[in-house]
C-alpha cells in the first residue's frame, strides 16, 4: 500500500479499494442524523475524513484511515477537499452492498467533471458503477476547537449500547439534558427535566461493566440540547453493540462535549475470532462528535 | 353461466404459497378469466396505467372435475379483490388441515354462485369456497363483480392477445435476487430507471439525476431471439459508452420506466420462478418481463404455467 507520488499531471488524486462496502456504509450512517446533509470530504495520504455539521452546535467526523483500504494510491499535492451530499453517498454505497456477493469497491477522485467515481470490482459478468457530483466547499471554518478542560482530561468511557439506551430514554422528559461528572463517589449523571424528570447514573465502582473508565478531578455539569445529543448515538450500527464496544466521552473547556465511537469496517470473521473481542486496529473507523453546550441562562 | 371445480392439492399450494402472495402485491383488484382450458389472473390489462401482469394456468394444474359453461363460448370473466381471494384460500387451507387428519375426503370446492347478502335486496355474485369435512362444512364467499358481458369479454380477450406478443430479443437473468437487491436499494437514489437491453446479452439498469448517476450492468446473459456478437473493441469500454455504441449500431434498445413499477414487477419473484427474461417491445412500447418456471427436476420449461409483466414506458430513451 505505497502511495505513488504524482508522476503524471493526469494521475487522479486518489484511487482506493475497499473490500467491505457495508463497513463504510455503517461508519458513514453513524453521522447521518438527517435525510439530507452536506458533507465536507478531505483526502490525504493518511486516509479520508468526512465532516458534517449543523447550525454551529453539532459537528461529526468520520476517519477512514488508509489501512482500512486494500489499496490506497494517493497522487495529490496537498489535501483536496470537496463537498458532497452525505445522504446520496450513503444510499449509493448501499447499492454496492449485496449479501452473498463480492463487496469490493473502487473509489476514485476526481472524475473528468470533479465527480467522485465508484465502481464494483471483482464481480464476474456484472458490475455496479456510479458518479456523484461534488461541490467546491465553503471556505469558512467551523469553530469547534476542542481543548482540554483543565490540568487533566474529564473523560469517561461507557458501553456504547448503554449510552445509546440512556439517551433514547431521555427523550421524553424534555429538550435539554444535563451531564454531570462527580468525583466522589465517581459517577456520571445524565439528567433530563421537562415533562417529568429522569436521571440516569453510571456509578464507576458499582458497575464496571457499563462504565469502563472514568477520570475526573473537578466536578462539572453542562447542559446540551437533546436533539444534538441524540444525533451522537441514534445511528450507531448494530455491530457496535454486538462487539461490546465502548464510547469515550470527554468534556472540554467551556463544556464542549466530545463523543467518540469505534465502528468495525472489517468483514465478519469466523465466530471464534469475533468472540475473542479482538479486532485488528486497522479495521476500525473512528467517529467523533462535538456538541456545544447550551448557553447558561 | 356455471362454474364449479375442485382445487387439487397442487393447485392450492401453488396459489396459497406462491402466486396469490405475488398477485396481492401487484394490485388490489384483478380479473379472473376462465375458459375451457385455462384460468387467467389479469392485472391492469384494461386501464393501461400501472404494471400489467398476466398469469395463465392450464386447468389441470389447479383443478379436478372442472366444469364451466356459458353462452359466451364457455368463457367467464369477473373482477375481484385479490386480498379477499387470498384470505379465503389461506383459511380454507388451514380448515382442511385442521379437520382432515390425513384424510383425502376434505376437498376444496370452488364455484360461482348468486346469493342474497344481508343488507341487500338484490342477489349478488360470489366465488364460493366450500370445504366438506367429516362432520362439518365451511363456506366462504368472496364477493366478485358482475360477470363481464360478451362485448367486455371480447375486449378482455383482445387485450390479452396483444399482451402476448414477445419482444424480438430477450435476455435471461438467472439470479433475480441480485437485481432485486440492487433496485430495492437504488430506489432511495432515483425515481426513474433507464433500462438498456442489447442483442449481445447485456442488461443495464441505471438512474440519473442532476447529482448522481448510478447503474448496474449484467453482461453475457443468455439471449433468446435476435442476437448478435459484441465487437471486440468495445470490451474494455465503460458500461455507459458500450451501451451508447450498441444503440447507435441498432444492437440495443433503451427505455425509461418508473422504479416503483419495476419494483412491483419484481414482486413476481414471490412465485419462485426459475429465471426471468427481459425484453423491450418493438418501438419501445413497453418493457416485458417473462418469468420462467421449469418442470421440477428438469431443465424444461413448464408450459402449463406462464407469468409475465409489461411495464409502461415513461419516455423512450435514446434510440
Amino acid at each position: 500500500m505505497n502511495s505513488s507520488p504524482a508522476m503524471e499531471p493526469d494521475a487522479p488524486d486518489l484511487v482506493c479499494q475497499l473490500d467491505n462496502v457495508q463497513g463504510m456504509v455503517d461508519a458513514l450512517t453513524c453521522v447521518r442524523w438527517k435525510r439530507h446533509q452536506d458533507a465536507l470530504v478531505e483526502l490525504s495520504e493518511h486516509g479520508i475524513v468526512l465532516i458534517v455539521e449543523e447550525s454551529g452546535c453539532l459537528q461529526a467526523k468520520v476517519y477512514l484511515q488508509r489501512e482500512l483500504f486494500t489499496k490506497y494510491e494517493y497522487g495529490a499535492e496537498g489535501r483536496p477537499r470537496f463537498g458532497i451530499s452525505l445522504g446520496l453517498l450513503v444510499d449509493c454505497l448501499n447499492t454496492f452492498s449485496s449479501p452473498g456477493h463480492s463487496n469490493t469497491i473502487e473509489i476514485k477522485y476526481p472524475g473528468p467533471d470533479m465527480e467522485l467515481l465508484l465502481k464494483s470490482v471483482d464481480t464476474l459478468n456484472s458490475c455496479i458503477y456510479s458518479e456523484i457530483r461534488t461541490r467546491i466547499p465553503e471556505t469558512s471554518e467551523w469553530d469547534y476547537n476542542f481543548e482540554q478542560a483543565g490540568a487533566a482530561p474529564l473523560t469517561f468511557t461507557v458501553k456504547s449500547a448503554a449510552l445509546k439506551e440512556a439517551i433514547d430514554d431521555l427523550e421524553w422528559p424534555g429538550s435539554s439534558v444535563q451531564i454531570s461528572l462527580q468525583k466522589s463517589p465517581p459517577c456520571v449523571t445524565f439528567r433530563g427535566e421537562g415533562h417529568g424528570d429522569l436521571q440516569i447514573d453510571f456509578m464507576y465502582y458499582a458497575n464496571t461493566d457499563l462504565l469502563l473508565a472514568f477520570h475526573c478531578d473537578t466536578e462539572v455539569s453542562y447542559g446540551y440540547k437533546y436533539k444534538f445529543l441524540k444525533a451522537t448515538t441514534a445511528n450507531i450500527p448494530g455491530n457496535v453493540a454486538r462487539e461490546n464496544r465502548g464510547s469515550k466521552l470527554t468534556i472540554g473547556r467551556g463544556g464542549m462535549l466530545k463523543v467518540q465511537h469505534l465502528v468495525s469496517v472489517a468483514k465478519a470473521l469466523a465466530p471464534q475470532v469475533e468472540s475473542a473481542g479482538y479486532q485488528p486496529p486497522s479495521r476500525i473507523a473512528y467517529i467523533e462528535f462535538f456538541v456545544k453546550p447550551e448557553e447558561t441562562a | 353461466m356455471k362454474f364449479k371445480a375442485f382445487l387439487t392439492e397442487n393447485g392450492v399450494n401453488l396459489l396459497e404459497r406462491r402466486f396469490l402472495p405475488a398477485f396481492d402485491k401487484m394490485g388490489k383488484t384483478c380479473y379472473l378469466f376462465l375458459t375451457k382450458d385455462h384460468l387467467f389472473f389479469l392485472h391492469n390489462l384494461l386501464n393501461g396505467d400501472g404494471v400489467q401482469c398476466i398469469a395463465q394456468f392450464r386447468i389441470d394444474v389447479l383443478f379436478d372435475d372442472y366444469r364451466i359453461s356459458s353462452q359466451n363460448d364457455d368463457r367467464i370473466a369477473f373482477s375481484l379483490d385479490v386480498s379477499l381471494l387470498y384470505r379465503a384460500v389461506k383459511s380454507s387451507v388451514s380448515i382442511c388441515t385442521e379437520f382432515s387428519g390425513g384424510l383425502a375426503s376434505n376437498r376444496l370446492q370452488i364455484k360461482l354462485v348468486k346469493k342474497l347478502p344481508h343488507n341487500c335486496t338484490q342477489p349478488m355474485p360470489f366465488l364460493t369456497f366450500e370445504t366438506k369435512g367429516y362432520k362439518s362444512a365451511v363456506i366462504q364467499d368472496v364477493p366478485i363483480s358482475k360477470p363481464l358481458s360478451r362485448s367486455q369479454v371480447v375486449e378482455l380477450q383482445t387485450a390479452l392477445d396483444s399482451a402476448q406478443d414477445l419482444p424480438p430479443t430477450l435476455v435471461q437473468v438467472q439470479d433475480p435476487n441480485q437485481l432485486q437487491n440492487f433496485v430495492d436499494r437504488m430506489k432511495h437514489v432515483g425515481d426513474v430507471l433507464n433500462v438498456t437491453i442489447s442483442k449481445h446479452g447485456d442488461l443495464q439498469v441505471q438512474t440519473s439525476t442532476t447529482l448522481i448517476r448510478l447503474g448496474s450492468e449484467f453482461q453475457r446473459l443468455s439471449v433468446v431471439g435476435e442476437k448478435s456478437q459484441a465487437p471486440a473493441e468495445d470490451r474494455n469500454l465503460s458500461a455507459q459508452t458500450r451501451s451508447e455504441r450498441a444503440i447507435a449500431r441498432g444492437d440495443a434498445q433503451s427505455v425509461q420506466v418508473s422504479v416503483k413499477h419495476f419494483l412491483k414487477s419484481l414482486q413476481c419473484h414471490l412465485t419462485k420462478p426459475d429465471s426471468a427474461f427481459y425484453g423491450i417491445a418493438p418501438q419501445g412500447a413497453c418493457l416485458t418481463v417473462i418469468f420462467q418456471f421449469l418442470v421440477p427436476g428438469t431443465r424444461q420449461t413448464d408450459k402449463s404455467i406462464t407469468l409475465h409483466c409489461r411495464l409502461p414506458v415513461l419516455d423512450t430513451g435514446s434510440n
